[in-house]
């Protein structure tokens, strides 16, 4: 089944620390422009922040092969094409990942996509790297609310370590949020 | 002793309301510094051509922020293109600011026979929808200026074609 890409050129965002929904920012924003910009801003309060709506985690299946996990809350989802993944240090390298089948809808613009909802496990071959190395792995996505929004391109990382040579999976490790400028 | 004491009174005064009017000026400058620096802002068009958006000072201004990966978006701006349309010989003015590929937003604009420009905007162009509510910068977000460059609207998610004509209605 032949799957248009949507692409958008960008780099997608690394996040930021968890926060509130108002941050301070968003409040002198509401404070300054009263109730014009309340409308806004009580619609962004109903919306999750991209790494609540698109939790990811992953766990070491074992020394080459890594599963990436994609916890979609209700009302949102992901777009299958527009993942990636990349890993470091220098020598660890990841094969294509092995992406389930999404559902598939028709775009006016696009032709047929494909989407998940709910939960997505992705399979990441794994070489160059040794059993007890720790990896940092790097997930990029997509997607969009039910409401009738969509959201940048979201890069989220973690941390995880490769089991022992023979000792199975290794545990599931969340997202880490990020404290970089995604501007820079 | 009195004279003195009235003295100090008057100074007192003078200077609370120094000090009220500089609150005032500075939370009043404070509410025009995001407009001023969307107005200030010059992307380039889909023919590469940078566009300043203070050219259309004086118009009643719908900043559309959009990008051809949100369906969303794509399925509101039909009405914005009504709109033009309609309303744009009373001083109505849409302006896009796509996030995304100029190749991908000259065949959708194409496609959709814009009557309105559609600039090329970047993660920077959206991070300044934040300072109008956008904390998540999701798309689409839509933001009214009335003539005098003032916020009159704003709204994440697609507007309404019936809220949208009422919106700008009262403007124009």
């Amino acid at each position: 089944m032949a799957c248009v890409p949507i692409s958008t050129g960008l780099t997608p965002k690394p996040l930021r620390p968890e926060r509130s929904l108002w941050s301070r920012r968003g409040l002198v924003a509401a404070a300054l422009f009263g109730p014009v910009t309340m409308a806004a801003a009580a619609a962004g309060a109903e919306l999750l922040p991209a790494e609540q709506a698109f939790r990811f985690s992953a766990r070491a299946l074992d020394d080459h092969t890594l599963e990436a996990r994609f916890t979609i809350a209700d009302g949102y989802y992901l777009y299958r094409d527009k993942f990636k993944f990349a890993v470091t240090p220098d020598g660890a390298a990841l094969g294509a990942p092995e992406l389930p089948a999404g559902k598939i809808k028709t775009d006016e613009f696009f032709g047929k996509v494909e989407t998940y909802r709910g939960t997505v496990a992705v399979k990441l071959p794994l070489s160059g790297a040794a059993a007890g190395q720790t990896l940092v792995l790097t997930a990029d996505s997509q997607g969009c609310a039910d409401v009738g929004v969509c959201y940048p391109p979201t890069r989220q990382r973690l941390t995880l370590a490769l089991p022992a040579y023979g000792a199975g999976p290794g545990p599931v490790v969340d997202a880490t949020p990020s404290r970089k400028n995604w501007f820079k | 002793m009195t004279r003195t004491l009235v003295r100090w009174v008057v100074v007192a005064a003078v200077a609370l309301a120094a000090l009220a009017a500089g609150i005032y000026v500075s939370r009043t400058g404070s509410s025009n510094a995001p407009v001023g620096a969307l107005l200030d802002l010059a992307l380039p068009d889909i023919d590469g051509h940078d566009q300043r958006l203070d050219q259309w000072k004086g118009k009643v201004l719908v900043v559309n922020f959009w990008a051809t990966w949100c369906e969303p978006c794509r399925k509101e701006m039909p009405d914005f293109v009504k709109a033009q349309a309609e309303f744009g010989g009373k001083g109505l003015q849409f302006v896009g600011i796509a996030i995304d590929q100029p190749d991908k937003i000259r065949q959708f604009s194409k496609d959709l026979k814009l009557n309105y420009p559609s600039l090329v905007g970047g993660y920077g162009a959206l991070e300044l929808s934040k300072a109008f509510g956008n904390q998540l910068m999701a798309l689409p977000f839509t933001l009214v200026l009335d003539r005098n460059g003032h916020v009159a609207y704003a709204q994440m998610g697609p507007l309404k074609p019936g809220n949208l004509d009422a919106i700008v209605g009262k403007l124009l």
